[in-house]
């Protein structure tokens, strides 16, 4: 895989859009999740919703932060396809019968410290931090969620919804990939110190304190469901040799960083990043509801609805 | 699209349908009549062509004759009725210094007060006879024996003249824009520009395509009126506050009774304006603080953080059009409105499907979406000496002398030509400079009887490096995509400077840059 003609890319994307009503979300297949699958179901969907739609966040910071205007567009796309991705789940969960009337799920604690910190802080961060961290998580979603879901779960209308999901995301990851490695191609962009300053921004530091317990809850909930774990970390494996499949690849300070704290994400035997991370997991959830501010209007404009 | 179209039964247009039944009377230009060259040919009667007819005739200049498209005067101000629209430079400036009105009602009119003053124009100068409507310039070509353009219209017609003037208008034709499906829609669609008046919006659930200049203006009308209203933006502009407000009667009385008052008040809003262009033409402090006061202005409106977020720009002030309003926002803000920042990805038959999956299901979309503007080519076939065609010579970016003249093309001007547009004083000031520029030459051909006057084009490619020179240190050519620019990012469309610089520019008339015959 050569890097990518963004130009082309671009025309690509807008060439190639979807729309939920392009769907018949009422058509049979509902059936076909087991009594047995509804719960764990419900509760992966809602994570994976909103996982999506803080990616749509932090490609939202980037839009603002690329460096050139097609790179800007690309990523105000991205932003919304990653919506279009929170909607389309959305609207799977409403056809299971797994939203409680009209209400969004509620996020968990960890994802609303995610949210609080993104809405914050994600505008100021500098584009290779937020550009390196979400090819990973893409990587994750698409290797090892997605494909997990859609072996456990027949309904045709899922697997229709995320054929076209699984359409968007290969593109996101192309180019992803790609800009990790304009990132290390030295001349054009910045220096590894330079990179890597960031990480002594108290409020970087933040944003690390709030990702890395929900990575782990989000690892907890997943296995639960049944997801082996060797999935994981093949989704891993994977970031890993892409991200690294070029000398410029390598040479970002980011992708060295996220690799290896993604293989401590999947190794559950390392115990010297899980045991404090796992604490953190069980002390954010002490955090009561009422400490954290109102929800930002961003996250209101979910809808499980094709049409407005 | 591109033809204007007066609709004479709609009460804005009134005056316009008077001057409709006056013109009928007449008897149409007839070929024969047609082949007797005027002095002058004017093409177009917006503010440009009739301003150059006043100009004309307080010189003594009476054989001219102007052809419209439309079958009314106005231009700019007959096109854009949308409900809303009005000036956005005072009107004390944004009017002809020698035809001043002493009873404007507000700060920035309203589009019929402007049209009507316009009418007002027509009637004092006697300029009504001058007018052939419905003659769509199609072609202007240069005789070289005999010193002669000639105009063609869409119907065969002919009309020649000594000189020409191009006063077609910069922001004349519209179109709605390439989005993928326009055809599918079903429901209504309205360009800001052609407004349809018979269209009754309570009720209805209304889009609008665009946040620019008329955007803003008449988004805050039509949450008024219509039962939603979604607002679709591409990229947010600069918005500044507008002093805006009703001329008290005792300032009229003052106005009318001491003239020299309201040049003093002109004066001073001048100069104002002037003062602008260190914050919007070059960046420096000054650019800061305009950015300053126009963030504290959304700060001041939009209470959400993200909605602030949606609407601040990302590109340096003026490096596009500002935009000034104060009610802009505090329309998107109303229970009945919502702005939609998600790209579009096209239409459908019941709304607009944008990229987050939805499809936004409206009864009429009103297209805000601007003007056709072309930097490169003419509106028109311009053909100069020697078979010249202009729009060849200018696909790379058009380029003028002084933007009034080009080499090759004699004894023709151009009002609002290339490298004259003003970001940040009113247009008629410019067009007041070119006027007279265009005056000086006519008269030069007319008194010497010139076959030629043709601006040598040694002198116009030196004059073009500076401009682009003094053009690269501008914000318009700081980064930003607009309307300005080419799709190269080449300028061709402002003037890198001060009014009073451009107005310097114009004033002397160099017989030596001009080769005659
Ligand atoms: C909504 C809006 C608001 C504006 N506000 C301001 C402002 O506040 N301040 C400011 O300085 N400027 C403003 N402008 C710019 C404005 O266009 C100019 O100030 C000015 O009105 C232009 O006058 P004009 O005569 O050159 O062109 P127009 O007013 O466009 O007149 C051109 C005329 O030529 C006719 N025509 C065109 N093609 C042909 C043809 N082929 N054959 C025959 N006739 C033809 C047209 O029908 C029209 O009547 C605004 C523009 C718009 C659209
Ligand atoms: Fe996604
Ligand atoms: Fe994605």
């Amino acid at each position: 895989m050569a890097s990518i003609d963004l130009d082309k890319m671009l025309a690509k994307i807008k060439s190639t859009q979807w729309a939920l009503s392009d769907i018949d979300w009422d058509a049979p297949g509902a059936e076909l999740i087991t009594e047995e699958q509804w719960p764990k179901l419900k509760d992966f969907m809602a994570d994976l919703m909103w996982i999506e739609h803080v990616g749509a966040r932090a490609f939202a910071a980037m839009a603002k932060k690329a460096p050139t205007d097609t790179l800007r567009e690309i990523y105000t796309y991205f932003h919304a396809e990653e919506q279009r991705h929170a909607n389309a789940e959305m609207a799977l969960m409403k056809r299971w019968g797994m939203l409680e009337g009209d209400e969004i799920p509620e996020p968990n604690i960890n994802l609303r410290l995610v949210i609080e910190w993104l809405d914050r802080y994600s505008d100021e961060m500098p584009v290779y931090v937020l550009g390196t961290v979400v090819p990973m998580l893409e990587i994750a979603l698409d290797g090892a969620l997605c494909t997990f879901l859609l072996e456990t779960v027949k309904d045709p209308v899922c697997h229709q919804a995320f054929e076209k999901i699984n359409d968007d995301e290969s593109r996101h990851l192309g180019v992803g990939f790609s800009v990790m490695e304009m990132q290390g191609r030295g001349k054009t962009f910045i220096g590894a110190t330079k990179m890597l300053a960031p990480l002594l921004d108290p409020r970087l530091m933040l944003g690390i304190a709030s990702y890395v317990p929900l990575l782990n809850k989000m690892r907890d909930n997943i296995i639960t469901m049944g997801l082996p774990e060797e999935r994981l970390y093949a989704a891993m494996a994977k970031f890993e040799k892409i991200g690294g499949r070029t000398e410029d690849g390598r040479r970002n300070p980011w992708y060295q960083v996220i690799r290896q704290h993604a293989k401590f994400v999947v190794n559950r035997n390392n115990r010297a990043y899980h045991v404090p991370v796992d604490g953190m997991v069980k002390l954010t959830g002490l955090i009561p509801r009422r400490a954290l501010p109102a929800v930002p209007s961003w996250v209101k404009e979910l809808t499980y609805q094709p049409t407005a | 699209m591109t033809t204007s179209s007066a609709s004479p039964k709609k009460a804005p247009r009134k005056v316009a349908t008077r001057k409709r039944a006056a013109t009928a009377k007449r008897p149409a230009a007839t070929k024969k009549s047609a082949l007797k060259p005027a002095s002058v040919l004017i093409v177009g009667a917006g503010f440009a062509g009739l301003g150059m007819a006043i100009r004309l005739k307080q010189a003594g200049i009476e054989d001219f004759v102007i052809l419209e498209r439309a079958n009314a005067v106005g231009g700019t101000w007959r096109d854009n009725q949308y409900p809303g629209a009005a000036c956005d430079i005072p009107s004390n400036l944004y009017s002809y210094s020698f035809a001043p009105n002493p009873s404007w009602s507000r700060s920035f009119s309203g589009s019929q007060e402007i049209l009507d003053y316009i009418h007002h124009l027509v009637a004092e100068f006697a300029l009504e006879s001058h007018i052939r409507f419905e003659k769509n310039v199609e072609d202007l070509t240069f005789d070289e024996k005999k010193g002669m353009w000639t105009a063609t219209t869409g119907k065969g017609e002919q009309f020649a003249g000594r000189a020409a003037v191009m006063a077609q208008g910069p922001l004349s034709n519209c179109s709605f824009p390439a989005i993928t499906g326009l055809e599918d829609f079903k429901g209504h669609k309205i360009h800001s520009a052609r407004w349809d008046h018979d269209y009754d919006f309570s009720g209805k659930k209304v889009a609008v395509i665009g946040t620019g200049a008329s955007g803003i203006q008449i988004i805050p009308e039509l949450v008024k009126q219509a039962k939603h209203v979604k607002v679709f933006q591409r990229t947010p502009g600069w918005v500044m506050p507008r002093p805006d407000f009703a001329t008290p009667q005792w300032n009229k009385k003052l106005f009318e009774k001491l003239p020299a008052s309201q040049q003093a008040m002109r004066n001073l809003l001048y100069w104002t304006h002037e003062s602008m262009a260190l914050a919007v033409i070059w960046n420096s402090p000054l650019t800061r603080i305009a950015e300053r006061v126009a963030r504290l202005h959304l700060r001041r409106q939009v209470k959400d953080r993200w909605l602030r977020r949606q609407l601040t720009p990302d590109f340096t002030i003026g490096c596009k059009r500002v935009l000034v309003s104060n009610d802009y926002y505090p329309a998107l803000q109303k229970d009945n409105a919502k702005l939609i920042t998600w790209p579009i990805a096209r239409l459908s038959e019941k709304g607009i499907r944008t990229v987050e999956g939805i499809e936004h299901q409206v009864d009429c979309i009103v297209f805000a979406t601007g003007f056709d503007v072309s930097h490169s080519g003419t509106p028109f076939p311009v053909k100069g000496r020697k078979g010249r065609v202009l729009g060849e010579e200018w696909e790379g970016g058009a380029q003028a002398y002084k933007s009034i003249n080009v080499s090759g093309y004699p004894n023709l001007y151009m009002t609002f030509g290339p490298n004259s547009g003003p970001g940040h004083n009113s247009a008629l000031v410019y067009m007041e400079s070119q006027l007279d520029y265009a005056v000086k030459g006519v008269q030069k051909i007319l008194q010497g009887d010139l076959k030629m006057l043709d601006v040598k084009e040694a002198v116009q490619r030196k004059h073009n490096k500076a401009m682009q020179k003094r053009l690269a240190k501008t914000n318009w050519n700081s980064g930003c995509k607009s309307w300005y620019l080419t799709e190269d990012g080449f300028n061709a469309t402002m003037y890198p400077g001060f009014a009073t610089q451009y107005a310097a520019q114009m004033a002397d008339f160099e017989e030596n840059d001009y080769e005659t015959a």
